[in-house]
């Protein structure tokens, strides 16, 4: 007997997870290294303190203190218990997992970083190890059999655990890429959101979605910028369009009785490249005022399309989301028009109707110019522009000069949410290319469903973990390099706020020379409004093709 | 001009274990992903890894100068400046090439040989800085890009201008 290996030392040389290099043992017990540069800085005790949120106190995720409250386990305990018994897919999730690792190497974390916990089933193991700990009877059963314990792969919740819950559930940017490959359809962003929703039950937010959100709250959008500062922003894009096409594109602010309200995240209005998506919308928006009398206002109130409640919890994401049912019904519009944005898509599309609906004062939307029935949009009332705009190209209703923006090679990045979590693929492709001649797909397997994440989505877009941003975002920009030494693209098109303020950073590390632009701001230089002069310089103040000489002298 | 012989004729065994050696330098789990000759946008890492290499070692067996190897080197060196090793962790693939050298070549040629990895391990310190500082601008730089470009154009701030800050990258 005393030769033959007893069950439990079998079982414990079964490799079914990663190791760490650093020596034997399995990944559960080697404890997080928090490394700079690859982490948020800890929310302001304020920015908790505005929403009411638990635990605001200052901190710091590299000291050994992280003042949590004496009882933080049984926090977390009945936090858990409590989103499992409310959230089925949460429940199923954890359950049901088979550790195929099909989704192990399908994130453009774990690719960019090398780091095994980010392969998705990891990160999800995170959670799961516990869970199985606290709540799962198989496993509690199991870890009785001599070896179980292992097999289980249940461990109870520790200071260490949670250290390394906060590093990697801040190193996901919630895109879904990974639940594309699950054969049982996990979807790992919905865990990365329990687990930041658990860790904000003990004030463990990072600033860059804090902040935000608790501008967002007390001023209406992200920044923190206040009516008079959005209307002074819009001004002077009027006097910039003014210079550029001769014409007064001055938009309507808080109108009541307004046919349509619409809605852009901040970022356009106060965030380079974005700015010029922004003028985009306004010479839209001004083209088909003079010519079909359309009846759009802008909301100084609702001035922020994003969410970043999204990354907090359920309830703050719906406490921001709010505003929009409630602007939309002060103003008595029929209904919403929603800008160029990626995970504000998301809430929309899949949250807001649930969250804040019905919204039954509304109309379903119908595009007053063309007719369409905007079906997808029936229950939530909010439309995406480039579905409304790809409709008017269709219709004929736009005049374009595609040989504005002739000096531009595009590609198109698919941003995570519209293109998984709304199925936008095609139309902002078919405004692209009724706006420009050159046009190349990046490979099949990053664009559409496929896409790779810009690597700073989900509130980690800030300036301390750049060398996260810029190993996450390596997938993604391996593939512009690709079109870009191919067939000359200059342009990485986007639709998306986050993209346009983290790809140009991208692009200038990975693949200089390609300049990142919203498809409106396409739009915007080739729409020929009525009365404009001789154009001679784009959006950006650069000179169109065939004026550069012009622009010299 | 023999070591060059001796090295060519073993071009393909020195690339393989070098990238084998290179993508060991990752814990094991993840190696066993990176390591795979996938299609080179589903495992961009390995991809350029290996291409890198392949590079490098012909650059070797051709003229080079210290350019023209850093500028080899960059793909790699490029990834792994962001991926949380340390200075010597990121550069530490190129010394393994000594031990590769050692099993691969005659004794009298190992003395020549290290003195070729010496250079291409101070052109990848080199390429590392660039890299780094690269990095560092961009941090420095992009809040200001984002958000004040904006402002300052619209008249709403008034500081540095933009071309202050960049001002350096063009130096």
């Amino acid at each position: 007997m005393s030769d033959e290996i007893k069950p439990d030392e079998l079982l414990n040389k079964i490799d079914y997870g990663p190791r760490s290099d650093k020596g034997p043992g399995n990944w559960m017990d080697t404890s997080v290294q928090i490394r700079p540069g690859m982490y948020c800085y800890a929310a302001k005790a304020e920015s908790v303190e505005t929403l009411g949120l638990p635990n605001a106190r200052p901190w710091n995720p590299l000291e050994e203190d992280w003042k949590l409250p004496e009882n933080w386990q049984e926090i977390l305990h009945q936090g858990m218990k409590e989103r499992l018994e409310k959230f089925r897919t949460f429940k199923v999730f954890m359950d049901i997992c088979v550790r195929c690792g099909a989704c192990a190497d399908k994130c453009h974390f774990f690719l960019g970083t090398g780091d095994p916990k980010n392969m998705p089933v990891l990160r999800a193991e995170l959670l799961r190890s516990v869970y199985r700990n606290d709540f799962s009877t198989a496993a509690k059963i199991l870890s009785k059999v001599p070896g179980g314990k292992a097999l289980a792969g249940a461990r109870p919740m520790t200071m260490d655990v949670l250290k390394e819950w906060w590093y990697y559930f801040f190193q996901c940017t919630e895109c879904r890429r990974c639940s594309v490959f699950c054969p049982y359809g996990i979807d790992t962003a919905e865990i990365t959101i329990m687990g930041r929703e658990l860790l904000n039950l003990l004030g463990l937010n990072i600033d860059w979605i804090a902040t935000p959100v608790s501008n967002c709250f007390k001023t209406g959008n992200h920044l923190g910028i206040q009516p008079h500062a959005f209307k002074d922003m819009i001004d002077f894009f009027v006097e910039d369009i003014e210079e550029v096409t001769g014409v007064n594109v001055e938009p309507q602010l808080n109108k009541k009785g307004a046919d349509i309200l619409f809605i852009t995240p901040s970022g356009d209005v106060f965030a380079d490249p974005g700015t010029y998506t922004c003028q985009g919308y306004m010479i839209l928006f001004k083209y088909l005022k003079d010519k079909y009398g359309l009846d759009v206002t802008w909301s100084t109130y609702a001035s922020e399309g994003g969410n970043f409640g999204f990354f907090t919890s359920h309830e703050t994401m719906k406490r921001l989301n709010a505003k929009m049912f409630a602007e939309a019904k002060r103003l008595g519009v029929k209904w919403i028009l929603g800008g160029e944005c990626g995970h504000m898509w998301r809430v929309i599309n899949q949250y807001m109707d649930t969250m804040n609906g019905p919204a039954d004062f509304l109309e379903e939307p119908v595009n007053p110019i063309t007719g369409t029935k905007f079906e997808n949009s029936k229950s939530t009332k909010m439309v995406h522009i480039t579905e409304f705009t790809a409709d008017l190209i269709k219709h004929g209703k736009l005049e374009l000069d595609k040989s504005r923006n002739s000096n531009r090679t595009l590609t198109f990045h698919d941003s995570c949410n519209p293109a998984r979590g709304m199925g936008l693929l095609d139309e902002p492709r078919y405004v692209i290319q009724n706006c420009c001649d050159h046009f190349y797909e990046m490979p099949p397997n990053t664009i559409r469903e496929l896409t790779f994440c810009c690597g700073s989505g989900a509130g980690l877009n800030a300036g301390e973990n750049i060398e996260l941003r810029m190993a996450g975002g390596l997938p993604r920009a391996n593939a512009v390099k690709h079109v870009h030494e191919k067939y000359g693209v200059n342009s990485l098109a986007t639709i998306c706020a986050i993209d346009r303020a983290a790809l140009p950073t991208l692009m200038d590390y990975w693949v200089p020379g390609v300049d990142v632009i919203g498809v409106h701001e396409l739009v915007g230089n080739a729409l020929i409004l009525p009365g404009e002069k001789k154009r001679t310089q784009d959006l950006r103040f650069e000179p169109l093709p065939g004026f550069e000489e012009e622009d010299d002298e | 001009m023999k070591l060059k012989q001796a090295v060519k004729k073993n071009k393909e065994l020195f690339i393989k274990k070098w990238f084998q050696a290179t993508i060991n330098t990752y814990p094991a789990q993840s190696a066993k992903f990176l390591g795979k000759d996938a299609n080179r946008f589903d495992n961009p890492v390995g991809a350029t890894t290996h291409e890198t290499i392949e590079d490098v070692i012909n650059l070797v067996l051709d003229d080079f100068n210290q350019e023209t190897l850093e500028k080899a080197l960059d793909p790699v060196i490029r990834i792994r400046a962001v991926q949380s090793f340390s200075a010597s962790e990121a550069v530490s693939f190129v010394f393994a090439l000594k031990k590769i050298g050692e099993d691969i070549l005659d004794d009298s040629l190992i003395r020549e040989f290290d003195t070729l990895v010496d250079q291409i391990a101070l052109a990848s310190f080199n390429k590392l800085m660039k890299c780094k500082e690269e990095i560092f601008l961009l941090k420095a730089t992009e809040s200001k890009r984002r958000i004040h470009s904006a402002f300052e154009r619209a008249g709403l701030v008034a500081e540095l201008k933009e071309e202050d800050l960049l001002g350096s990258k063009k130096s």
